[in-house]
């Protein structure tokens, strides 16, 4: 019982990352029709930032580490979003709804950010130091109240972007940018204007995404590759742009990664996760949710 | 320079720099050229997918298979080169056959992104086997002796036959058809052509020629590992296709061409080798979308045909 | 009392019950009917009708969710659009019935490729464009034709391939009256020399009355009526539908 419940919370805490990463990356390619490949660049450097910023506000600020955590992340989420902007205006602004111009352009982001990265972070791995180290027992299984939190914050942060997205003006217009762009411009939505809002968005998601992995696990410059391959398969499986299908297959891959990772090891669980894509593409080629046509 | 010239042209290099290459095996210039070759077999087969409409990641996977199968041939088992090339190639191909059948009913940002997913799952795939030495990969893949000092020669032969190919088909009623696909698959369809097929048939073309490429890679490296084969050097083969123009295949081998050089220049950069390597691409796509090869074709243009003002009469 | 004269025909497509849904909307909801050899069968209803979801149904480029299609006999019901061309049913599309960045001579030699051997491609093409007069515009890109012509080039395409069954959607919209004249001519000759039995979506109605021995009308995704075309245009429901729809 005790073990179930375990890997419930792993699969939960790890879907919850999932699907800020993936949300991002399905509400940018919904508004602008554009797969950025440098998305697991922005998370890794929110993460890098958090990961350097705690250990040196908790030394030069001399605050508990709660308070340099939340500063850190408030500095890495400003910091992601400006880069996010300048990706923007001077490249993505110019080639959306052009699939391959901007995936090559994203492809050269991605290079560029990650050399960058690699320069300024180096390749060495970084650990943030715990916040809290008491654990409490949950669903009858054992876990640190610092992944909890996060865990649950990951979850109200990415219920709220839903809401945002389902019932507020500036969701309404993305969705509309979504379904269809032409409809949309002609009952007056300024494409242009909730292209940003839509990229930025899924940029702040990534980042958020970041900042909240950081403490978890060991934080390197090379982190965004895995998580884009899993976020790939995510979209793939839930269909590119469909919100609902992206959550859905966040927590289908997160269990498969849980169960994989306890009973095999990770690589065959990709290698497996793998062929049960092509398994669902022979079945259904326009994923779960996507739409038949 | 009208079409005949050029062509003309293009046969006096080719030839020139076989010459050299058997001339000169082991000079650095001719080993640049044999990279810049392989190079230019998986750009051109990336774009000959394009012809479709697609952005074939996947590709770089069957580089993988092509290198990994004539490599096992000729390091374990014996096999003479040119059956192990032959391997590799087919190996591909097949491969693609079935990978292509599934994943083609997919179009655009999904095939991009399972090419991307099977690139990395068939990395993983070699780090997984022991039989084909895991992450360490297979050591020890040389040509025979006796053709040791003819493989440059035979590597850049191969290279431009292959490319000669691709521009054949290109430019035959399959090579319409691949194009119509790209404009309206509806219309293919509804004229009683199988979209799929013809489609995979692109990919499995595609597949078989960069499976050469893998091979050739393989005997002129000596040495393969899983990490040759990741989605970055997806991302370079773009590079090489975009920088060097879409338009025609020789956009492919001008955009190889010009990296490899760079790229020569980049060393010793480190982790800002690759950086760099992405702010060129990055300047690319913002300053000259049309690449080298539509670059060039404008100055031409603009030498051989006098100004439109002048031709107006006034 | 309808088509009488058809009956006496074979049936070369019949169509049964065939359903579609899309989501909650039901765009073709029961639909049957056949076509015999030789006719010129019309299809109209108003907007939304569900006309060219039918195309689609017929011409295997959905899937229905329930009923049959058969081709000259033969069952089949959820073969692929080319298998379907294959068995001689070709159809044009409302928009976009051709590729863009290919010449009128690419475009319809597309139409050639499965029914002729290469040798014989060539003048299958002209002879095709001659027929719809675009002989004089072979060497033009599609997409710089004016939008009459790309039209009769959606036809040429379909027609290239030799169809036993040609199924054109819409296929004088935006076409001046001349053109429209012209076009009916073709169409009519069409159905004599390929010889082939034509199904033909239109809004025109004057076009589809003077084209049609035998109309079908279908409002809702139900067939509503059918007949000859002077009992179409009397039938009370046909008139109310599009009154309703005039609203
Ligand atoms: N891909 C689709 N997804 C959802 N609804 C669709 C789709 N295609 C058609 N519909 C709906 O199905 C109904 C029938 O559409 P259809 O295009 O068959 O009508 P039509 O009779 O051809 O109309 P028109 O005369 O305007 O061409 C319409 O209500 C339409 O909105
Ligand atoms: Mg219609």
């Amino acid at each position: 019982m005790a073990l179930y419940a375990q890997l419930f919370l792993n699969t939960v805490q790890i879907g919850s990352v999932y699907m800020l990463f993936s949300l991002g990356l399905t509400i940018i390619f919904g508004v602008m029709r554009v797969v950025n490949f440098a998305h697991g660049e922005l998370f890794a450097a929110a993460a890098l930032l958090v990961a350097a910023l705690v250990p040196a506000a908790t030394a030069h600020l001399g605050v508990p580490i709660v308070i340099s955590y939340a500063l850190s992340i408030v500095a890495a989420m400003v910091a992601v979003s400006l880069l996010g902007a300048v990706l923007y205006q001077f490249g993505f602004r110019l080639y959306l709804r052009d699939m391959t111009g901007s995936f090559i352009l994203s492809l050269g982001f991605l290079l560029l950010l990650q050399g960058v990265l690699v320069e300024i972070f180096t390749g060495v791995p970084r650990v943030v130091p715990p916040i809290s180290e008491e654990t409490m027992v949950f669903l009858g299984g054992r876990v640190t109240v610092q992944r909890l939190v996060t865990c649950a914050a990951a979850l109200v942060l990415a219920t709220s972007v839903i809401g945002l997205i389902k019932y507020t003006n500036l969701g309404m217009a993305l969705r509309a940018v979504s379904e269809d762009y032409e409809a949309a411009m002609l009952q007056g939505i300024k494409y242009g204007r909730i292209a940003f809002v839509g990229f930025l968005v899924g940029v702040n998601l990534a980042a958020a995404a970041g900042c909240l992995i950081a403490p978890l696990f060991t934080v390197t410059p090379f982190m965004g590759a895995d998580y884009l391959v899993r976020a790939f398969i995510i979209v793939i499986i839930g269909g590119l742009g469909s919100i609902s299908g992206t959550v859905l297959a966040s927590f289908v891959v997160a269990l498969l990664d849980t169960l994989g990772g306890f009973y095999f090891d990770p690589t065959t669980t990709t290698i497996a996760m793998f062929a049960l894509v092509m398994l669902l593409l022979v079945l259904r080629p326009q994923g779960l949710m996507g739409r038949s046509d | 320079m009208n079409a005949r010239t050029s062509s003309t042209a293009l046969v006096v290099l080719a030839a020139a720099i076989l010459g050299y290459a058997a001339y000169r095996p082991t000079s650095f210039a001719v080993t640049v050229v044999t990279w810049i070759t392989v190079r230019s077999i998986v750009a051109a087969s990336m774009r000959f997918v394009m012809l479709i409409g697609e952005i074939n990641v996947a590709s770089i996977g069957f580089v993988g298979m092509g290198a990994y199968a004539s490599g096992l041939a000729t390091a374990s088992w014996h096999w003479p080169i040119l059956a192990a090339l032959l391997l590799g190639a087919v190996v591909a191909a097949a491969s693609a056959a079935v990978f292509g059948f599934i994943t083609l009913r997919t179009r655009g940002a999904y095939f991009l992104l399972v090419g991307f997913s099977f690139t990395e799952v068939m990395r993983l795939l070699y780090t997984q086997v022991e039989a084909i030495g895991g992450n360490d990969g297979i050591v020890g893949i040389f040509p025979p002796t006796w053709l040791d000092r003819w493989f440059p020669a035979l590597l850049i032969g191969t290279g431009m036959t292959v490319l000669y190919v691709l521009y054949r088909i290109e430019r035959s009623m399959l090579g319409k058809l691949f194009l119509a696909v790209r404009g309206n698959e509806r219309i293919v369809e509804a004229a009683g052509i199988s979209v799929l097929g013809v489609k995979t048939l692109c990919l499995v073309i595609a597949s078989f020629m960069v499976g050469i490429a893998g091979g050739l890679h393989a005997h002129a490296a000596n040495v393969i590992s899983p990490g040759d084969f990741g989605f970055v050097v997806a991302a370079m083969v773009l590079a090489y296709v975009k920088i060097g123009g879409e338009g025609h295949i020789l956009g492919a081998v001008i955009g190889a061409t010009v990296l490899t050089i760079v790229e020569q220049y980049l060393r010793g950069f480190g982790a800002l080798e690759h950086a760099l390597f992405g702010a060129a691409i990055v300047a690319a796509m913002l300053f000259f979308a049309e690449g080298l090869w539509g670059l060039v074709h404008r100055i031409l243009d603009h030498v051989a045909i006098p100004p439109a003002a002048a031709r107006k009469p006034q | 009392m309808v088509g009488e004269h058809a009956r006496e025909h074979a049936v070369v497509l019949q169509a049964d019950g065939l359903v579609r849904r899309f989501g909650g909307l039901t765009a073709v909801n029961g639909v049957s009917f056949r076509l015999y050899a030789g006719e010129i069968l019309g299809l109209i209803g108003p907007n939304g009708a569900g006309k060219s979801t039918t195309f689609d149904l017929i011409s295997g480029f959905r899937r229905p969710n329930a009923g049959m299609l058969a081709l000259f006999g033969e069952d089949m019901t959820g073969r692929s659009p080319s298998q379907i061309s294959r068995k001689g049913l070709v159809r044009t599309f409302q928009h976009k019935s051709f590729i863009p960045d290919m010449t009128v001579y690419d475009n319809v030699l597309v139409g050639t490729m499965k029914s002729f051997a290469p040798a014989e491609r060539d003048r299958r093409v002209r002879r095709t464009a001659e027929l719809l007069g675009l002989s004089d515009t072979v060497d033009v890109l599609a997409r710089d034709l004016p939008h009459g012509r790309q039209r009769l080039l959606s036809i040429a395409i379909a027609v290239a391939s030799r169809p036993k069954i040609l199924c054109l959607d819409e296929p004088l919209t935006g076409l001046n009256a001349t053109e429209v004249v012209g076009a009916l001519r073709i169409i009519r000759e069409l159905a004599q020399n390929l010889p082939a039995s034509i199904l033909f979506v239109e809004h025109n109605m004057r076009a589809v009355m003077s084209l049609c021995g035998r109309i079908i009308v279908l409002h809702h995704g139900e067939l509503l009526a059918e007949g000859t075309p002077a009992e179409v245009a009397e039938n009370p429901k046909v008139i109310e539908a599009y009154l309703g729809k005039a609203k």
